[in-house]
């Protein structure tokens, strides 16, 4: 391995245990966008916000080699998707689309605890190696 | 054509972290010079000076996506017809075509490696120079 390479994975790793450790913050200012959006379900801006926290968070953990919290990001941002068209279509589908929402949240933050729960413990953090 | 050397990247990237990755990865491992932007008016305001070999777009940004920006850039002497990739992890069928359409040489799909992501770009890199594909830049 030459040193560009060993430098480059130090700084890999220090980045991805910053990742881990912000993590409940993350999640949490989500949760509150998603709380503020539901009680303004048409506010474009807030929910642009919102989704994009998510699609941020998705891809920043595949990144890092967290893939439980990019596939439960993932599927809250499908999930929010749909909710979206239906408070815009007000078609009848929001009440079954909020609560796959609360699911993903919860699976979102039991998977960062999970995640910071490894890494206090100095296991794997999840992140890739 | 001679295949010109790939040396300067121009990259805009709204995710902070994966900004710092990929910059990381494409200095120290690939040892190019990459300009990083957090959006679309930054690359602008940085792009006639650092005159890139190469663009490197996020699709989903806010404000000014990838697309969006890809359009702006054209429209700047410097970057007019400086190839250019996606990275995208939103990909749902017919996207890949869509984009390609748009005039860049490939997608790179979110997650990708960053230990590997240097090599990757120089193959675009290169087939494109050596007209592996006809998508233009």
């Amino acid at each position: 391995m030459t040193t560009a390479d060993e430098e480059f994975r130090r700084e890999f790793t220090r980045l991805s245990a910053a990742f881990v450790a912000e993590l409940p913050q993350r999640v949490q200012i989500l949760s509150d966008d998603l709380a503020a959006w539901l009680s303004a379900p048409r506010e474009a801006l807030m929910f642009e916000r919102l989704s994009h926290r998510v699609h941020q968070l998705k891809g920043a953990g595949s990144t890092f080699g967290c893939n439980g919290i990019s596939n439960a990001a993932a599927v809250l941002e499908q999930h929010l998707a749909a909710l979206h068209s239906a408070a815009s279509s007000a078609s009848g589908g929001t009440a079954v689309a909020l609560e796959e929402i609360e699911a993903a949240i919860e699976a979102l933050r039991d998977e960062t605890n999970r995640v910071c729960g490894e890494s206090a413990q100095g296991g794997k953090s999840g992140a890739r190696k | 054509m001679p295949e010109p050397t790939l040396n300067r990247i121009l990259y805009v990237e709204d995710d902070a972290d994966i900004r710092t990755i990929v910059t990381m990865s494409l200095e120290k491992l690939g040892k190019f010079r990459v300009a990083a932007c957090d959006s679309c008016a930054e690359a602008l305001a940085l792009v006639d000076d650092f005159r890139p070999d190469l663009l490197l777009l996020d699709v989903m940004m806010p404000d000014v996506d990838g697309p969006a920006t890809l359009q702006v850039l054209r429209e700047r002497v410097s970057t007019a017809s400086a190839p250019a990739i996606f990275v995208t992890a939103k990909v749902q069928t017919g996207d890949i075509e869509r984009y390609r359409k748009l005039g860049v040489l490939d997608v790179i799909i979110k997650p990708f490696d960053p230990m590997v992501l240097p090599g990757q770009i120089e193959r675009i890199w290169q087939q494109h120079w050596s007209g592996a594909n006809d998508y233009g830049g």
